[in-house]
């Protein structure tokens, strides 16, 4: 058994983390409560004119809109290419199984800009010019990573043979892998939806070169296109701490 | 249904299977294909391309360059320096979740998981605010009478590989989390009895078994901080070059396309040596179940 | 005692417990328990889950410490020693092989870190796998081999550093049933043939019968009875021993009788004799083991006599169990040989069997 010296000191390491992790959050949060524009620690008030303002920024409604369209729609794309080829790994009746598993994980280690300006080229190359659908395709790609290893490690540990159970009962393949696999894999579902959302949410290595002008997701606007800092200390608090624009970007 | 009926369809399932599972990865491999290897098998083509044909100038005045060396450099750097960091943080730290229970352990998943769906520029941000002469950090220093006067963190290489750190830490903890809790605490009492004393069990048992977690988790944090565009543009500015960061100028405001793209191949070949070492690293090491 | 060439006439035990307690929370698993295994004997531990079996043999290991009470290893008092000082052998349930070392490399865990050469490590890890009949499997890797296979690596690994006293902690219970009696009887001979000094947890009485020298049968955190299979069968001390080992055939009633270590007992249907030295008016339990009644015979002076119904007959090939209604809650088992002269259900029988093999113990309930 580990010693409870060495118990002791992964959980302070633990909650050193803890803390570590923590203090930028707080930080956040308490920044879009200060009642002046120019923000420092401690707060000498609280206020809310910030939440306030940010309906009155420009542009922010529309850019949230685009963040939340494409992040739905490609966590849901993600959700089922990632399933079935979830379920095409676990049955370990593919050939090449742990290749494309590794293949489809390996998008979060590719950097971002890199894949952003190849797909930039690539669409224009193809004569796709439309923001919506290139951002959206380019989202399917940076999700897809996220949902493919969450639903490949719930599905490795579904027993399938209760599908077997369900359709010796009378269910359908179809309905027995909803009422018998679905619920069984929820947690997987929401866990990779949750992620894949935020990823795409967050994202701004792709995103940057694929908005325009006209059409920015949240995290291009807080930043600015031109890749510096542009905008005020307010509205980069403020917006990721408001509630409306949920707990993301 | 006749027990005959009930047989067959057992062995249909497993014949398809086969078939069915290359049908149901097809549009997976689709996205793949196109939307991923493709344009950036593009791109790394058109890094050797220029009006004259076929050319290595664009890895030229990155790599033969001393300056163009310092940002390739400074790229590992800042790749190496946080994966250290986050796994001197994060091994300890992800043995230590795996032995929280009840409370704890929730708030210590709420601390890796929340973190991860706030925006990287607030955070990078926070950090600015945190470490600046007279905030938080510095006073806490004062306070504790580590140092006398504030210490310069901002635009430094210090404050970057605390933000880096701090950005990228969940992605460490949490590998080697989830190989760790599976560890069966029944091996520690078999090797105790077999004669090794804790330290000799942890390091001959534990460390072993937990090498898959490590190499997810280095593998991760190292490519995502190799390419890290953000929290340097944010914490250091111009004074930290990356390739990440020479990629967004040659593109955004240089117009240097080759350039861009050069610097682009060269940091996608690193990616893909550490996807490809921790492919064989990672089966070697048992993970592969 | 005697002089200098008078034999010693008990040797000291090889592991000995006294006094031993542990509590967990509010519940008390082992009350003052007291136990010695003599040098190369094979001793059960034999009860139901909970019983504190398992937790006794924690704390022989080392894998837990005693509120109260002493343990001792080959003389040597190791209350305090951690379990990697205590050189006992221990095989797992789950047999805990390293998923990360080949069966060699499992098998030659403890010996490293012991000052031994390369080759020796090599000779004796071969050795140990030749004992359990797994030595061309010494570089597979421990992934690939079936639960029997597993099983044998693990007790190869427990040999192989040598140990004071090896125990197994239902170590056969994940194994099939062919395969499990298979090993019960080769265990045996391999640990008898090394002279070896083993205790063994399990809860099936047919592997502690067959495996053992002597069996302590175990309850609520004491121990019923320590002796060897046939006086635990035969003789059993206690209710618990008489019920948990082989079945009881039983009728309640009230002593009205006692003298030379035998009771008279008043029955439902009528008095019977058994060995038991409760008081005048105590209620208890008369029990006999199903095999020893007869049915329909003539009674002897030394048989207790009764007569009941038959409810039920069940043929188990070379055996044949009657349950007989004796007015009681539960039916008087009988279990005849062979399929000759088989009763029918609903007639009316007398049943005959030894007053030798009645035995009366206090009835935990009380009267009715």
């Amino acid at each position: 058994m580990l010693g409870s010296a060495a118990k002791w000191f992964a959980q302070l390491a633990m909650a050193g983390a803890a803390v570590f992790l923590l203090a930028p959050l707080l930080v956040i949060a308490a920044a879009s409560f200060s009642p002046t524009p120019v923000f420092d620690l401690p707060i000498g008030g609280a206020s809310l004119r910030w939440y306030g303002a940010i309906s009155s920024l420009d542009g922010f409604w529309p850019a949230l809109a685009l963040s939340l369209e494409i992040a739905t729609v490609s966590t849901m794309i993600s959700l089922v290419l990632g399933t079935f080829a979830g379920i095409a790994i676990a049955r370990g009746a593919m050939p090449g199984a742990s290749f494309f598993s590794a293949a489809l994980a390996s998008p979060l280690m590719m950097p971002g800009l890199v894949l952003g300006i190849a797909l930039l080229q690539f669409f224009h190359g193809l004569g796709l010019t439309q923001t919506w659908t290139s951002l959206l395709l380019a989202h399917v790609v940076v999700t897809l990573p996220y949902v493919a290893r969450t639903m490949i490690a719930g599905l490795s540990r579904f027993d399938f043979t209760l599908l077997d159970a369900a359709r010796t009962l009378g269910c359908g393949f179809t309905s027995s892998i909803v009422r018998v696999m679905a619920p069984a894999l929820a947690p997987a579902y929401l866990t990779s939806a949750l992620f894949s959302f935020l990823a795409s949410m967050d994202n701004y290595p792709v995103s940057i070169f694929l908005t325009d002008a006209r059409n920015k997701t949240l995290p291009i606007k807080m930043l600015g296109s031109s890749g510096d800092f542009v905008g005020n200390f307010r509205d980069v608090f403020t917006v990721p701490a408001s509630p409306w624009s949920g707990f993301s970007a | 249904m006749s027990v005959v009926a009930m047989v067959k369809p057992n062995v249909a399932t497993r014949l398809r299977s086969a078939k069915a599972g290359l049908l149901l990865a097809l549009p997976a491999i689709l996205v793949l294909v196109f939307l991923y290897v493709t344009p950036l098998a593009h791109l790394l083509a058109q890094s050797f391309e220029s009006a004259a044909g076929f050319t290595l100038e664009p890895y030229g005045r990155i790599l033969g360059d001393a300056y163009g060396r310092s940002l390739v450099w400074n790229s590992l750097r800042l790749g190496l320096i946080t994966t250290g960091v986050t796994l001197a943080v994060g091994y300890p730290a992800a043995f230590g979740l795996a032995l929280s229970r009840g409370a704890a352990r929730s708030v210590f998943l709420a601390c890796l998981f929340l973190p991860l769906a706030a925006s990287v520029i607030a955070k990078a941000f926070a950090w600015t605010i945190l470490l600046r002469s007279h905030g938080i950090v510095n006073d806490a220093l004062m306070w504790l009478h580590i140092t006398n006067q504030p210490i310069r963190m901002i635009f430094t290489q210090t404050s970057l590989i605390v933000g880096a750190a701090n950005v990228f830490l969940p992605f460490m903890i949490l590998p080697i989390y989830a190989v760790v809790a599976q560890i069966d605490p029944r091996l520690l009492e078999a090797a105790a009895t077999l004669g090794a004393p804790p330290v000799s069990a942890f390091l001959r048992v534990v460390v072993p078994l937990s090498a898959p977690g490590v190499v997810a988790g280095v593998a991760l944090v190292f490519s995502l901080s190799v390419s890290a565009y953000v929290v340097p543009n944010l914490l250091m500015g111009e004074n930290y070059p990356t390739l990440a960061t020479t990629i967004a100028k040659a593109f955004l405001l240089t117009r240097d396309p080759a350039l861009g793209a050069a610097a682009g191949a060269i940091l996608m070949t690193i990616g893909l040596v550490v996807v490809a070492l921790s492919n064989r690293l990672g089966q070697a090491a048992g993970g592969s179940r | 005692m005697g002089g200098p060439l008078e034999p010693t006439v008990t040797a000291a035990p090889h592991v000995a417990a006294a006094g031993l307690s542990k509590r967990f929370g509010a519940s008390t698993v082992l009350d003052g328990v007291d136990i010695s295994v003599a040098k190369g004997a094979l001793v059960t531990l034999l009860g139901p889950s909970g019983c504190g079996k398992t937790t006794l043999l924690q704390l022989i290991a080392g894998l837990a410490t005693p509120d109260a009470g002493a343990v001792s290893i080959a003389g040597i008092d190791v209350t305090r020693t951690p379990p990697h000082k205590r050189n006992v052998g221990v095989v797992f349930q789950n047999y805990a092989l390293f998923p990360h070392l080949t069966v060699g490399g499992n098998v030659g865990f403890g010996l490293t870190g012991r000052r031994l050469s390369k080759e020796e490590i090599t000779g004796k890890v071969s050795r140990a796998l030749d004992l359990v009949q797994m030595g061309k499997f010494k570089d597979r890797p421990i992934t690939a081999l079936s639960g029997g296979q597993q099983q044998r690596v693990a007790l190869a690994r427990a040999l192989a550093v040598e140990p004071s006293v090896l125990l197994f902690d239902e170590a056969l219970s994940a194994l099939d049933r062919n395969l499990r009696e298979t090993m019960q009887v080769e265990l045996r001979r391999l640990l008898k043939d090394l002279g070896a000094t083993a205790v063994f947890v399990t809860h099936d009485q047919d592997e502690a019968l067959t495996m053992s020298d002597k069996i302590a049968v175990m309850n609520a955190g004491r121990i019923e009875q320590f002796a060897d299979p046939l006086s635990v069968y035969a003789r059993p001390r206690t209710l618990f021993t008489m019920r948990f080992v082989g079945i009881s055939s039983e009728l309640r009633g009230k002593v009205s009788e006692r003298a030379d270590g035998r009771v008279r007992v008043d029955t439902k249907i009528g008095p019977v004799v058994a060995q038991g030295d409760q008081a005048i008016g105590a209620a208890v339990i008369v029990a006999t083991r199903p095999e020893h009644v007869r049915i329909g015979a003539a009674a002897g002076a030394e048989d207790n006599r009764v007569e009941g119904r038959i409810h039920n007959i069940t043929f188990q090939g070379s055996r044949t169990r009657v349950a007989v209604d004796v007015g009681g809650e539960s039916d008087f088992g009988v279990e005849i040989a062979g399929v000759n002269a088989l009763p029918e259900a609903g007639q009316g029988v007398a049943l005959i069997w030894p007053i030798a093999q009645s035995f009366a113990y206090l009835d935990p309930r009380g009267g009715s």
